[in-house]
């Protein structure tokens, strides 16, 4: 009865954890981007006043798909949450593991793409083309990082992940899967499809690309689920490589490390375009994330 | 009379009869053809957990030709039967306008039987019967349309007489070692008494005829024509389950004949499985790959095709039981969402006038409901986004790659996954989203005999995501009976060593979560819906009937990596038959008709004779 209790409250806590987190990332990337540029920027609570009023204005809507394919594509952002580990809370770790978490990461740009898809703007097409290609580019690094760590602890399970770093230290600073790390590391803004892989979005280029006929709630569900988005990509480097965390505390701090690192990449860098994205992805990060699986291989007999 | 006599007797007899009924009304050959589909179903159905073998047939050369049914014929049974049913019920809309429609339909009830006839062959000899009896019937079928389709018809029937030849040559091989054809006798008998060399010839030689009939690179050149030009139901059944009788044969020779999982895991057959595991793994990425540079419709399925049969490949050489029964899996969960989404194709093709050029369509969403729900259900099964059954094979097939050690052949799997979506996306967004050409604009719904199967279909996906337990049993029946150690399956998940995966609670929560967040979505202000038109195009006008995006959609990548996708081995094929050509058209020339020069062919053989035997006196 205990448990039972102690899980319906995890199973509450965690997307309502990961919610807050995400938006408090979105107001910080402005603020910090905003001192970086030597301006002011908005308050940090701006992205909740945006939700707010957004909700409460009119919009366009075209079609059934169009408002499925965004509800689909939170709720499946949503539904990761619940399988990844924050702190020592992961209320769904014992109904799949890394595989699982791998596929349902899926649902989020191909419910979007499904919606933007459906609204018939040429704009969103692109936009969405984009948004498959960049995912082609870092997947390729991606699930050969992935892969080296589930050979290297002989496990698909995150959580197992996670408590074996937590006994051995971390994966980042052990030998072979050090290589991994940095591969990640240097994808890691292609992932969170932040500048120099702001490809997908380009406000100046394609007006925002999938999101450009949302508005008023749409546009809300778009930016709640791009918190989503951020805090996912964060936290599974935070697993994965920076053995997790005791706590949610802990787990916040080593997730503001990670993603600080990014959005100052983000402030200083200009775009790139998505073949130089694909072939930048294709490159180094693929070739070090490849060097690091062969060692693993070859270590790990 | 045995249940199977009963059943292959229906299914042979049926194909006659509707070919009769055919002479005499249409629509009556249409009620006997479903009739006899449904009746199929309803038959293997009943054969349900029955073991048993009969012999129906002594006469030829003393050899007896056997049938007999167990778990995995019954397994590809149902699969076919039910597959080939609705197929059936499809055509009838599909088919309504052309000619020649009741050859169409007794060929297509012919090739299921043959099918049907192939799964419950007890020896190997009624087997190469029924599976050329297969081969011919969809060679018939698939020139139907004419034109480029006959051309497709010759390559397929060339590549599969390859394969039925190396075939009876593996035939006669064990008929001469082991004095029996028969399947059960033979599985023995090969386990007790059989040399390496022996093996790896089995292996190679039955590999390359169900290789060429799964499409396995390099001897997949058959299938991208194949699959465009045949009529679009019937592409649906060549891609679900009669490419799929490779598979069937594979799991023949290796787990059943050769008894892989029980004594051989030393001899030869693990170096086989190796190599096969790495010819399924290229098998996936290249041809998926090659499939989101296509603007065919059915070339792109078809060249996705290619990529999933890679994945039962590498589960089925991998030989672990989680491996087999993924393998297994999956290839009913491909053979579900393949024909869903030949039929989607087809109600568009149907409707439109027999377009399935992507770059032309578009936006018909609104028009076709239906057919965008089965596509949009189709390409997920096809990705194995969760909550679909191709999500719970795949998982089962990387599951045995990872805890088995093989990361390489992992990441072949799963970047074979990403390029599919790749792929799939472009296939919906071209057809369906975006917006709908002018010419489009009076595009009706597909009929009722179209929507049904794919309502069932795209239901089925969804069930066998959410409770896999139910086609998992039986496949664990199978892995059983070939000596593996059984899974621990419950309905709605499976425990491995190394974890689980448990889908109804991702189920549960998905649901929660959709409804959050609808909840959340009802809490804000109403939206207008608008047209199409109105649209934002940054403050210039909406140009009309071409404001869209499909034609190049993947531009910048099909630029980077479109130089090293050619089909090679195609074209090398391609100069085989020109060069076969030449040197048969350069025989013929001998043969002039004239009776004066075969008189000088023979004086001048008789000579060179005669000089000889005066030179070298050699007799």
């Amino acid at each position: 009865m205990e448990s039972m209790v102690m899980h319906t409250i995890e199973l509450l806590v965690s997307p309502l954890l990961a919610l807050l987190i995400g938006i408090f990332f979105l107001g910080l990337s402005r603020k910090i981007a905003a001192r970086i540029h030597w301006r002011y920027g908005p308050p940090i609570t701006q992205p909740i006043i945006d939700i707010i009023r957004l909700l409460s204005q009119k919009s366009a809507n075209h079609g059934v798909a169009f408002n499925i394919g965004l509800i689909l594509s939170l709720a499946g952002s949503l539904t990761i949450v619940l399988f990844l580990p924050l702190g020592r809370i992961a209320p769904l770790s014992d109904s799949g593991g890394m595989l699982v978490i791998l596929y349902l990461m899926l649902i989020g740009p191909l419910g979007i793409a499904i919606s933007s898809g459906a609204s018939a703007n040429p704009n969103a097409s692109i936009g969405v083309s984009r948004k498959l290609l960049l995912s082609m580019g870092y997947e390729l690094p991606f699930l050969l990082v992935v892969l080296a760590i589930m050979t290297a602890y002989h496990t698909t399970s995150l959580t197992e992940m996670v408590s074996v770093q937590q006994a051995t230290g971390w994966a980042i600073v052990s030998f072979p899967l050090v290589l991994s790390g940095i591969a990640y590391l240097m994808i890691l803004p292609a992932m969170l499809g932040v500048r120099p892989f702001e490809v997908v979005g380009a406000p100046q280029e394609i007006s925002s690309g999938p999101l450009v006929e949302y508005g008023g709630p749409y546009l809300a569900l778009a930016t709640l689920q791009h918190a989503f988005a951020l805090f996912i990509g964060v936290s599974l480097f935070v697993n994965l490589f920076l053995g997790g965390a005791a706590n949610p505390v802990f787990f916040f701090l080593k997730m503001l490390v990670v993603f600080s690192l990014g959005l100052f990449v983000n402030a200083v860098f200009p775009r790139l375009r998505i073949d130089q994205a694909i072939r930048y992805l294709w490159r180094w990060p693929s070739l070090i994330a490849f060097a690091g699986l062969i060692l693993v291989c070859v270590t790990g007999r | 009379m045995t249940g199977i006599e009963i059943l292959l007797l229906t299914a042979f007899g049926g194909v006659l009869f509707t070919c009769f009924t055919g002479r005499i009304s249409s629509s009556l050959r249409n009620i006997a053809a479903v009739i006899l589909s449904i009746v199929l179903v309803v038959l293997v159905a009943l054969l349900y957990d029955k073991n048993g073998e009969t012999v129906f047939y002594r006469g030829f050369f003393g050899i007896p030709m056997v049938l007999r049914i167990n778990t995995l014929s019954w397994f590809f049974a149902i699969a076919i039967s039910t597959l080939g049913c609705l197929s059936v019920i499809f055509s009838l809309g599909y088919m309504r306008d052309r000619k020649n429609t009741s050859f169409y339909y007794s060929m297509l009830l012919l090739v299921n039987s043959a099918m049907l006839g192939v799964v419950f062959s007890g020896d190997m000899f009624s087997f190469f019967i029924f599976w050329e009896i297969m081969s011919w019937s969809t060679f018939l079928l698939i020139s139907y349309n004419r034109g480029p389709a006959v051309g497709a018809g010759l390559k397929y029937i060339i590549m599969s007489i390859i394969g039925s030849m190396a075939m009876l040559a593996g035939i006669i091989s064990l008929y001469t070692v082991y004095g029996t054809l028969n399947i059960a006798d033979l599985s023995h008998l090969v386990l007790s008494s059989s040399t390496p060399g022996h093996q790896i010839f089995l292996l190679i030689i039955f590999g390359f005829a169900f290789g060429i009939k799964n499409a396995v690179v390099p001897l997949h050149t058959w299938l991208p024509d194949v699959y465009t030009e045949a009529p679009s139901p019937f592409s649906a059944v060549i891609a679900g389950m009669l490419t799929r009788m490779g598979v069937y044969g594979f799991l023949l020779i290796i787990y059943v004949i050769l008894g892989a999982a029980r004594s051989l895991h030393t001899g030869t057959i693990p170096g086989f499985n190796h190599i096969l595991a790495w010819l399924g793994a290229i098998t996936i990425v290249i041809p998926t790959f090659i499939a989101m540079l296509q603007n065919d419709a059915k070339r792109l399925l078809a060249w996705s095709g290619i990529g999933q049969g890679g994945y039962m490949i590498l589960g089925i050489a991998f030989g672990t039981n989680l491996g087999v029964a993924g393998g297994i899996f999956h290839t009913l969960n491909h053979a579900i969402y393949i024909v869903l989404l030949f039929m989607s194709v087809a109600a568009v093709q149907y409707r439109t006038g027999g377009v399935r050029d992507l770059n032309s369509l578009g936006g018909l969403i609104k028009k076709m409901p239906v057919a965008f729900f089965g596509a949009l259900i189709g390409i997920c099964g096809l990705i194995g986004v969760p909550l679909t059954n191709g999500f719970v094979s795949k998982w089962m097939i990387f599951k045995t790659l990872i805890t088995g050690g093989a990361p390489f052949l992992a990441f072949a799997a799963l970047i074979g996954s990403w390029g599919t979506i790749l792929a799939a996306y472009k296939l919906l967004h071209n057809m369906f989203l975006g917006q709908l050409p002018e010419r489009f604009s009076n595009t009706r719904q597909s009929p009722f005999s179209m929507k049904l199967p794919m309502i069932v279909l795209s239901f089925t996906i969804l069930l066998f995501g959410i409770l896999p337990g139910l086609p998992l049993k039986v496949i664990n029946n199978i892995v059983v009976s070939f000596g593996f150690g059984s899974l621990d399956v419950s309905l709605w998940g499976i425990v491995s060593e190394t974890g689980m995966l448990n889908t109804i609670n991702l189920f549960a929560v998905i649901l929660a979560g959709l409804a959050v967040v609808w909840l959340f979505f009802r809490i804000g202000a109403r939206a207008v819906p608008v047209n199409q038109s109105d649209n934002y195009a940054a403050g210039a006008a909406v140009p009309g009937d071409r404001y869209n995006y499909t034609v190049k959609f993947y531009d910048p990548l099909t630029r980077t990596i479109s130089p090293y996708l050619r089909d090679i081995i195609d074209s090398l094929y391609q100069k085989i038959a020109v060069f076969t050509g030449c040197v048969c058209n350069g025989i013929r020339k001998i043969y002039t008709g004239y009776i004066g020069n075969y008189i000088m062919y023979i004086v001048l053989f008789v000579s060179l004779i005669i000089i000889v035997q005066m030179v070298w006196s050699p007799w």
